[in-house]
């Protein structure tokens, strides 16, 4: 049983590892990259990492959905000499596919049971029937859209 | 601070020149520790190796694998139900397998057969591992006949040999067309031998796997994670079975050296008595005994761990190899890759070194702190 497992996976590997290099080379984050809100280094948790690029090119990255919003809310008093205006893409992973989406089209499940590097997160989905189905299967309490998340909210998350 | 050297230096000039003077005795001590560190550092060396090496092989191994239980017994799995899974929310692939074993009665082994079409694309050629085209002595562009279940001869043409470097799960494998696979063992259309899952985020690996229990209830899905602990299991187990035939070894040995470093015979006692009455201190003495400890289980110590370095990764630990990498008729000839683990060599340092050293002080200090006089006349 253990050698056919093995051999299987050696057929498949080579396959495999060239999905995840060209999966990798697209997300990566700088080693370095610390999120302005929690201070944590981003780069330990790749499934949930967000991104803002801003008008000059640069760009930030946060470690959760929630940080982002954070920031996105609150600019001025985690990003010093920013403001939201500057910030012209967002980037959050959609849960199921860990592709990275737009939060302003995206529906996003509170209150679930899965958690993320800063505890208790909106979860981001694509689709209102991902976030139904995601809602249904994992305990969440409801689906938000982006326009209804303000800092109260994610304090409630807290 | 010069001289504190010095007097170390001389102590253990004299110490190895009065080793040298019971040369039989030391030496055969030295033999069996030496003996017993290498056994033991073989084994940590060859167990760690071999977790190490299933781990880098398992890193690449699909998420989940599904099986179908008829009977409770594992059984072939319609390609519908792949279908089924893929459409369930976080999963982003769905591959049935084939694979399956094939008994040579030519050399009385088993192969292991596993269909890719992306690998082979042509009908009736093979990928072989190294260990099959040595046993039947065919290379690249050669036929290999293999039996189908109907008795018809199948004829493979071996379009590549297995890299040797992935010998440990390569040996014993061919890799053939899916329609070739289902010709040798009569093999039902619609069916596999289990499905492969990717699923994107591993967050939701638990959820699906209830799910896929949920709408079939005679699959299993098996995690990675669980056949990563299951690996390690196996492997911890084997080690551990090892570890018991080694330990009447061990245990000999403790007794043995147990007498040798805590009973003074009569002589060593008159050596003490003499050393002290020819201006030794009793500090000198206890240095004296130390060193003598330490140049014999240090030099077994290292010997001991270098000699089990070769064995397991110059030499595939021939020692152990039967016991611990499984039982099959081709033998993969591969080498493992050295690792060494610091914290295991440092228990093992604790547990012979240290000891013994420590051992022998004890007996000298008593015997050391006695009146010369006695100690002579005794």
């Amino acid at each position: 049983m253990i050698r056919i497992v093995m051999a299987i996976v050696l057929v498949y590997a080579v396959s495999v590892t060239n999905a995840s290099a060209a999966s990798k080379a697209v997300e990566a984050i700088p080693a370095n990259a610390k999120c302005p809100v929690c201070g944590m280094f981003v780069a330990k948790y790749p499934d949930w990492s967000a991104t803002v690029r801003f008008k000059n090119g640069t760009t930030q990255h946060f470690d959760g959905p929630k940080d982002l919003l954070t920031c996105y809310l609150d600019t001025t008093h985690y990003l010093p000499g920013k403001r939201q205006a500057d910030m012209v893409a967002l980037g959050v992973k959609e849960y199921y596919s860990l592709e990275i989406i737009d939060p302003r089209a995206a529906y996003f499940v509170i209150g679930s049971d899965v958690y993320g590097p800063m505890g208790s997160e909106l979860i981001p989905f694509k689709t209102e029937k991902d976030a139904q189905a995601f809602k249904l299967d994992h305990k969440g309490k409801r689906i938000i859209r982006f326009n209804e998340i303000t800092l109260q909210l994610i304090r409630t998350l807290n | 601070m010069k001289t504190t050297l010095e007097r170390h230096l001389n102590i253990l000039d004299f110490t190895l020149a009065s080793l040298l003077r019971r040369k039989g005795k030391n030496l055969s001590l030295l033999t069996i520790y030496l003996l017993v560190i290498f056994m033991l550092a073989s084994l940590v060396f060859f167990v760690t190796a071999l977790k190490r090496e299933a781990a880098i092989i398992l890193e690449d191994a699909p998420d989940m694998v599904v099986q179908r239980l008829v009977a409770g017994r594992q059984d072939l799995v319609p390609t519908k139900y792949a279908e089924a899974i893929a459409s369930i929310r976080g999963v982003s692939k769905v591959r049935p397998r084939l694979w399956g074993y094939y008994y040579d009665g030519l050399n009385g082994a088993n192969y292991t057969i596993v269909a890719d079409d992306d690998s082979v694309t042509e009908p009736e050629s093979a990928m072989i591992g190294s260990a099959i085209a040595r046993s039947r002595k065919v290379t690249v562009g050669d036929l290999l006949p293999l039996i189908s279940y109907e008795k018809v001869p199948l004829m493979l043409q071996i379009s590549s040999i297995l890299p040797a470097g992935s010998d440990l799960m390569a040996a014993d494998l061919i890799v053939i067309s899916s329609e070739d696979f289902q010709t040798l063992f009569n093999f039902p259309a619609g069916q596999a031998t289990d499905l492969a899952v990717t699923v994107r985020n591993p967050k939701e690996l638990t959820t699906i796997a209830s799910k896929i229990a949920q709408l079939f209830p005679d699959s299993r899905p098996i995690l990675k994670s669980e056949i990563l602990r299951t690996y390690q299991a196996v492997f911890d187990w084997r080690g551990g079975m090892t570890v018991i035939l080694l330990s009447s070894a061990l245990i000999s040995f403790i007794i043995f050296a147990w007498d040798k470093a805590t009973g003074l015979s009569a002589e060593e006692r008159k050596e003490i008595g003499i050393l002290k009455s020819i201006g030794w201190s009793t500090p000198d003495v206890l240095l004296l005994k130390f060193w003598e400890g330490v140049v014999i289980s240090l030099t077994a110590f290292l010997l001991g761990v270098v000699l089990a370095y070769g064995h397991v990764f110059f030499l595939s630990a021939p020692l152990f190899a039967q016991a611990l990498k499984g039982w099959s008729v081709i033998y993969p000839s591969f080498r493992l890759s050295p690792v060494v683990d610091g914290y295991q060599l440092a228990v093992l340092f604790f547990l012979t070194v240290v000891p013994y050293t420590t051992a022998t002080i004890i007996p000298c200090w008593r015997a050391a702190t006695a009146d010369p006089d006695t100690a002579m006349r005794s």
